[in-house]
């Protein structure tokens, strides 16, 4: 169904329970329309590059605030783009599944390299920079993403480095560990609208 | 350096210098029914809220229910935190069972994402170490593990089983960033429950073993009175006040002695040592000196009566009685009693009848010695008088006061006793020791009438 094996499907079921279809008398799996539709928010999901736990884990969501995930899907090309750069791939998969929560897409990169390539191609709304990147090269990026001006810039670090950053042009600091709380409200102040905005504002925003 | 996480107890959050450390690992480590599971669930409903909140998981070591059916009798344990989820309790001890440590740790990821604590607590985290298959296999366990809650804004409390000395050679040592041991000693017969940091990263905090106790509130933890060196000056007293007791005071001359200062009484059993006491109470808080008669003997119906006998009386607004029992007595848990007593009462003198009731429950001479010495630095601080009674064995020629070198401490001595003239005994006193007063070490006669201590003969004693 979907293009998705009839296999994984039934794993999905067993392991998360979020998707459960009755069963005919003939015990076959019967898809309600509903259904359908989220497991194309799963799929679409998976695309995005979430794990298929946090698909389902999302899914779940917002079935739970009575969103009807069709229509939130219909709008999600116009959705912001979030460029997480952290060498902790345990901070990255926290900061990517909360902001992912609130709406936003996300693209992750675990070095200075990954972080430059990403930057480029996907020309992202906000970055999440850590300034302790591959090594410290995280003010070396900022320098060249806030000059790039097309994205406001996140710094983060373990380290209270919040004047060096904002010398530096970042839009804000954060001190690791990230409260969830924060961490989205900061996103969301700095794009002055919410996460599931036109894309008009987009384009407005990142023509200084 | 970070953020702290109270306790509620604020003498507890003294000794941890403001409380655990905020985003980071806290081990509480104690043996079985030294009260982890109390302490850690008090700092999890002092803390939580909506937007602070708290994920309890147990283990192998207790049933969730169990931990929950006694939590519920603890008077901070708050049912509508846990009907809103700002409480989350979880049982682990399911994964764990089944799956074994890898899951756990998928586990956590799962709460991590979807309760989004800022408190987890892991009652008991010993399972954990049980379930490792090998040395190894828990490294890799606890390492992802901390990486986990290092990632997350996370404060972790761990609980564990082990005793101090245990607790130093576990793995969890290494990467616990504070480490509270709970302890049970015993001293003669009689049971102590002591706290002690054993480590607070990036952090002072007061050292040694404090008591504590439990009771429905929670955990009441008493520092121990061992405060350092205080090398800052304070203002002396330049005022020269009458103790009271009229033959010290004809014996100093001058106006009496200086307020502020510490006197030790030695004698021995009815020479009249807590009547000497009352006097100097009793003077004070005639001129505007409230005082306190901290005591451990007399009974309040019989002190009455003495009270009484000399025109006085308790209801007087300037005494205040701590009547203490001896029994199950922790010495610094009464101090803060005192302390409390002399805030709340604005105190200028204090009478501790007797000083050897008080050493009985001390651990040891040497921890008597450096609580004393606190205990006098702080009222010398505060300008307030000393006065501690003690009783020594010897009727007449008086060997050796049994003070454990309290008499070092104190600005002034006087001695009590009895000495024989002819068919009489006669109560005879002697200024041993003045701090910054002239005086001569001479016995004297006294009698002691309706107007109190009255100096009589210097006597001339025969060895």
């Amino acid at each position: 169904m979907l293009g998705m094996a009839a296999s994984t499907l039934r794993a999905w079921e067993d392991r998360y329970g979020v998707i459960s279809p009755a069963r005919s008398e003939g015990s076959q799996r019967l898809y309600s329309r509903d259904q359908v539709e989220q497991l194309r928010f799963i799929k679409s999901q998976l695309e995005k590059g979430a794990s298929a736990a946090d698909a389902h884990r999302l899914l779940a969501q917002e079935l739970a605030a009575g969103h009807a995930t069709a229509a939130r899907e219909a709008n999600g090309d116009d959705r912001h783009l979030v460029l997480l750069a952290d060498r902790d791939s345990y901070a990255a998969d926290l900061a990517e599944y909360f902001l992912r929560t609130e709406g936003y897409e996300v693209v992750t990169a675990l070095d200075a390299t990954q972080a430059k390539v990403q930057f480029g191609e996907r020309s992202p709304d906000v970055v999440l920079l850590d300034l302790l990147i591959s090594g410290g090269a995280g003010f070396r990026l900022l320098g060249e993403f806030v000059a790039a001006g097309s994205a406001r810039v996140i710094a983060v670090s373990a380290i209270d480095s919040a004047e060096e950053a904002m010398r530096s042009g970042a839009s804000a600091f954060l001190q690791k560990p990230l409260e969830p709380l924060v961490l989205v409200s900061t996103v969301r102040d700095l794009l002055g609208t919410s996460a599931l905005a036109g894309l008009a504002r987009r384009t407005v925003q990142s023509t200084p | 350096m970070t953020g702290r996480l109270p306790s509620g107890n604020g003498r507890l959050d003294e000794i941890l210098n403001g409380g655990l450390l905020r985003n980071a690992i806290n081990l509480i480590v104690g043996v079985p029914g030294s009260g982890k599971t109390i302490l850690s669930q008090q700092f999890v409903f002092h803390n939580a809220g909506a937007k602070n909140r708290a994920l309890y998981l147990s283990t192998l070591s207790e049933p969730l229910d169990k931990i929950l059916r006694y939590g519920q009798t603890l008077k901070f344990f708050d049912q509508a935190a846990v009907r809103d989820g700002h409480i989350v309790y979880e049982d682990l001890g399911q994964v764990l069972g089944e799956h074994g440590l890898d899951d756990v740790l998928e586990t956590i990821d799962r709460y991590l994402k979807e309760v989004r604590p800022a408190i987890v607590v892991f009652d008991s985290f010993r399972a954990f170490h049980a379930l490792a298959a090998d040395v190894m296999s828990f490294r890799r366990f606890l390492y992802g593990l901390t990486r986990r809650l290092t990632a997350s804004a996370t404060t972790s409390i761990w609980n564990a089983p082990y005793s101090r000395m245990q607790a130093l050679d576990e793995a969890e040592f290494a990467v616990a960033d504070a480490i509270v041991a709970l302890d049970i000693k015993q001293l003669a017969e009689r049971e102590v429950r002591v706290l002690q940091v054993l480590k607070l990263r990036g952090s002072r905090y007061q050292t040694g073993e404090h008591a504590y106790r439990i009771s429905e509130e929670g955990f009441n933890v008493f520092p121990r009175l061992a405060d350092a060196q205080d090398h800052s000056r304070y203002e002396l007293s330049t005022k020269r006040v009458a103790t009271g007791i009229k033959a010290l005071d004809d014996l100093l001359g001058e106006g009496g002695y200086w307020s502020g200062a510490s006197t030790l009484i030695a004698g021995p059993s009815g020479i009249g040592k807590t009547l000497m006491g009352l006097h100097f109470l009793f003077h004070g808080a005639d001129h505007g000196e409230p005082g306190i008669l901290a005591t451990f003997q007399e009974n309040e119906s019989q002190l009455a009566r003495i009270v009484k006998s000399f025109g006085w009386s308790l209801d007087n607004k300037n005494i205040h009685v701590l009547s203490r029992s001896l029994v199950d007595m922790y010495i610094d848990e009464w101090v803060y009693e005192l302390l409390d007593l002399v805030k709340a009462s604005g105190a200028k003198r204090i009478v501790i009848d007797s000083l050897p009731d008080l050493m009985t429950t001390a651990a040891d001479p040497v921890r008597f010695r450096e609580w004393m010495f606190s205990l006098s630095q702080r009222c010398a601080r505060a300008g307030i008088s000393l006065m501690m009674v003690v009783e020594v064995p010897d009727l007449f020629q008086l060997r050796r006061i049994s003070e454990h070198g309290i008499s070092h401490l104190t600005d002034n001595v006087v001695l009590l006793q009895y000495v024989q003239e002819g068919p009489e005994l006669a109560r005879a006193l002697t200024v041993l020791k003045t701090r910054a007063m002239r005086h001569r070490p001479v016995v004297h006669r006294y009698d002691i009438t309706d107007e109190g201590f009255v100096l009589g003969d210097v006597l001339s004693v025969t060895r």
